[in-house]
Order: C-alpha cells, then structure tokens, then sequence
C-alpha cells in the first residue's frame, strides 16, 4: 500500500470522528455532520494530490491545500456558497478533537524523551511559546488600529 | 493497511472524542478548558508508558496520522479565508508586521530566561523558534543534533510537544478574557506555525468571542500560513543570528565559567 492511499485512508478515518464529534458535541444532526465532512476531505484530497505534481511538491502540502480550500471559498468561485454553507455544519471545535487526539495519544514516547531533559527547559519552553503568541498579538493590535481595521 | 491495521489507535481516539465532547467546553474563571484540551490529556494519560496500554510503534502511527488529519483543520480554516479575503486585504499591513513578533518573540523572552538559568549555547537552539520540524531541520544541518544547539532546539521540541498547545489554550483563553487585546490581534497570535498549538489557541479566542468566530479563524488561518511559509527562511536568515548574537552578548554578563559546561 503506497502512501497516497494510506494518506487518503487516514484522511477519511479521522474525518468520520470529526463527524461523530460533531454529533455528540454539537447536536448537528448525522446527515449534515457526515456530508460536511465529505466536503472537507475531498477538498483535502484535491489539495494533496496537487502537491503530489512534479515542480509543485517544492512547497508543503499544508500549503496547497490552503491555496485549493481559499480559492473554492471565494465568493466568485462557482458554488462556493454551497460548499461554505455545508461545511459550517461541521463546527471548527469537532474538527480540532480528534486531532489532539492523535497527538495525546503518541505523547508517550515523548514523555520518556522528556525524563532525560532538565527542568530548565519547562519555564524556558512556556516563555518561547508565550513569546511568539504574545508579541505577535501586541504588534498586530497596533497595526490594526493604525490600519482602521479594528 | 498499515493505519487499519491499527485499529486500536482509533479505537481510543473514538472513545476519547465522545468523552471529550460530552464534557464539553468548561469554563472555569479567566480560564477556559476544551474538547481539544481534554483529549490531549486523555490521550496523554493513555499512552503513558507506565500503563502499557499502547507499544511505542502504535504511537508512531498515532503521530503519523496527527499530520493528515490536521490537513482536515487546515481545509476548515482555509474556507474562512475566502469569504473574508477582504477583510484580510484591509489589516494586509498587521498580517505582515506581526510575523515579526513571531519569529522574535520566541528569543526576546525566552533567551534571557535560558541564559538565566544557566543553559549554555543549548539558550541558542531552545528558543530561536518554536522548535517545529522545519527548526530541527535547520540546526542539523548547521550545527548537528549532537552539539549544544542541537540538544537545545531538541529539548524545546519535546517539551514544546508535552505542553505547549496546553499552555497556549490557557494563556489564550486568559489573554481574551482580559479583554485588551482585539480578537482579531489575539487570532493571528495564535498562527505560531504550528497545527495542533494554533488549533489550541484559536479555540480560546472562539470560545470568548463566538459572534466573531468566522473573522477569527480566517485571520489565525492566515497568520499561520505566513509563518508557515515564512517561517523556515526567517528562522534560518533572521532569528538564529540574532539568537546567537543576543546570547554571546548576555553571557558576558555571566561571571561564571561553568556555564557552558551544563546540559539540558
């Protein structure tokens, strides 16, 4: 089994928790919440069979799928109205869950990695993360005013 | 089948999404829990290695999966682009500038910590970036995994996997409460370049301000694309000099010699 199609598998797998998730969380019903899903994966698929071509791979797949799903939801695109009010259905947080999921699930490993390091690098860790949230948001804000945005 | 064949993995992952969403979203005074969060711990606590309950090749393929499923979150933000593209056109000025508190920020607070705490050169590769795959790449094949800036980038990698969407949920959730930062500024905080941390923080941000969860997605959506993207030229060309710089000239305050002799 080559690695497009364990991709595409894996793809639809955690799609169908994010549809369940959906149900459970959100009281979206079966029907829209497994139709919503569908979208999401297929334009996923189209995304990541872009970033399979030749010349196009120099660049990340998380790029190429940004690009497919900004350009199906612009107002100009044919049927982006429908595809955008699908989707909707499926609530943001739903998609997020199993996600973490995954991760929490392969902490293990690192948790062993971890025991090794020196304490030190717990503040050090929460301050370059605090860091780069917090310095961007403080510039952001001000550009944003300064641009009338906000 | 390499992923059905691991059906236990998803097994687990299905138990804990229904239990993480019936729990829903707790709120507990400035601080803010979600489904997100209580999986991540759920499944943090399963894959113990104390409790054996999985193999270390199980949650290799966990982590293998973590990648294409958040290609699904990446198709939802990338949605709420579109509709809202000019509205990103209009704040394209805060787009680009706050990138610089991006890949800065991690250096302007962290380095100083680092060298406090007496971390020798490992100061450099903790904290010139948030420790990403890409980071990793870069000081390979500068400096080798094996040397002080190797050791450094890979422990903030490890911790940064342990704790950082966790710790950015909260401290997201805290900063919005506050209330002094505009959503739209605390949104593209959150694009830090990384999937599972980005998904953490912006859910805060949706989780005090849902009227605005449209806008907030798209412009944390498009701030992480930015750093995505800009992320391993800048982090290359930009925050390592500067975090080797910063750190020659802090540790000549340090009147200690043993200082570099110190390990993570």
């Amino acid at each position: 089994m080559n690695k497009l199609q364990n991709m595409t598998v894996a793809m639809i797998l955690s799609g169908l928790l994010m549809a369940v998730g959906n149900v459970i969380g959100y009281q979206v019903d079966w029907y829209s919440s497994l139709l919503g899903v569908l979208v999401i994966i297929v334009i996923g698929l189209i995304g990541m069979a872009i970033s399979q071509v030749p010349g196009l791979n120099k660049l990340p797949m998380v790029f190429w799928i940004s690009i497919v799903a900004i350009i199906i939801s612009l107002p100009s695109f044919p049927g982006s109205a429908w595809v955008i009010q699908i989707t909707k259905k499926v609530q943001f947080l739903a998609v997020t869950t199993p996600i973490l999921a995954y991760a929490g699930l392969s902490l293990g490993k690192d948790i062993e990695l971890f025991k090794k390091l020196s304490w030190k690098i717990v503040p050090v860790t929460l301050a370059v993360m605090t860091g780069t949230f917090l310095f961007a948001a403080i510039i952001a804000q001000f550009v944003l005013k300064w641009e009338g945005a906000i | 089948m390499d992923i059905l064949r691991n059906w236990k993995i998803h097994l687990l992952v299905l138990i804990i999404v229904v239990m993480s969403e019936n729990l829903g979203i707790i709120k507990y005074g400035l601080i803010i829990l979600l489904p997100l969060l209580h999986a991540l711990v759920l499944g943090g606590i399963i894959s113990f290695p104390k409790f054996k309950i999985l193999s270390t090749k199980q949650m290799e393929v966990a982590a293998g999966i973590l990648p294409i499923a958040m290609m699904l979150l990446i198709v939802k933000i990338g949605l709420d682009i579109g509709p809202n593209l000019s509205l990103l056109f209009h704040s394209k000025g805060a787009l680009l500038l706050q990138e610089i508190g991006h890949f800065f920020g991690t250096v302007i607070l962290g380095l100083p910590i680092a060298v406090f705490l007496r971390m020798g050169r490992e100061s450099i590769g903790a904290t010139y970036s948030v420790a990403r795959e890409p980071n990793i790449a870069i000081i390979a094949e500068k400096y080798g995994l094996d040397s002080p800036e190797g050791r450094g980038v890979m422990a903030t990698y490890i911790c940064g996997t342990l704790v950082g969407a966790v710790w950015l949920s909260i401290l997201t959730g805290v900063v919005a409460k506050l209330g002094i930062l505009h959503p739209y500024a605390l949104a593209m905080g959150s694009g830090v370049g990384s999937g599972s941390m980005m998904a953490a923080s912006v859910g805060s941000i949706i989780a005090a301000y849902p009227d605005m969860e449209q806008q907030i997605r798209a412009y944390a959506g498009a701030a992480n694309l930015m750093s995505t993207i800009l992320g391993i030229y800048v982090s290359l060309f930009f925050s390592l000099p500067l975090a080797t710089k910063l750190y020659n000239f802090l540790s000549k305050f340090q009147s200690d010699k043993e200082t570099a002799k110190e390990k993570v």
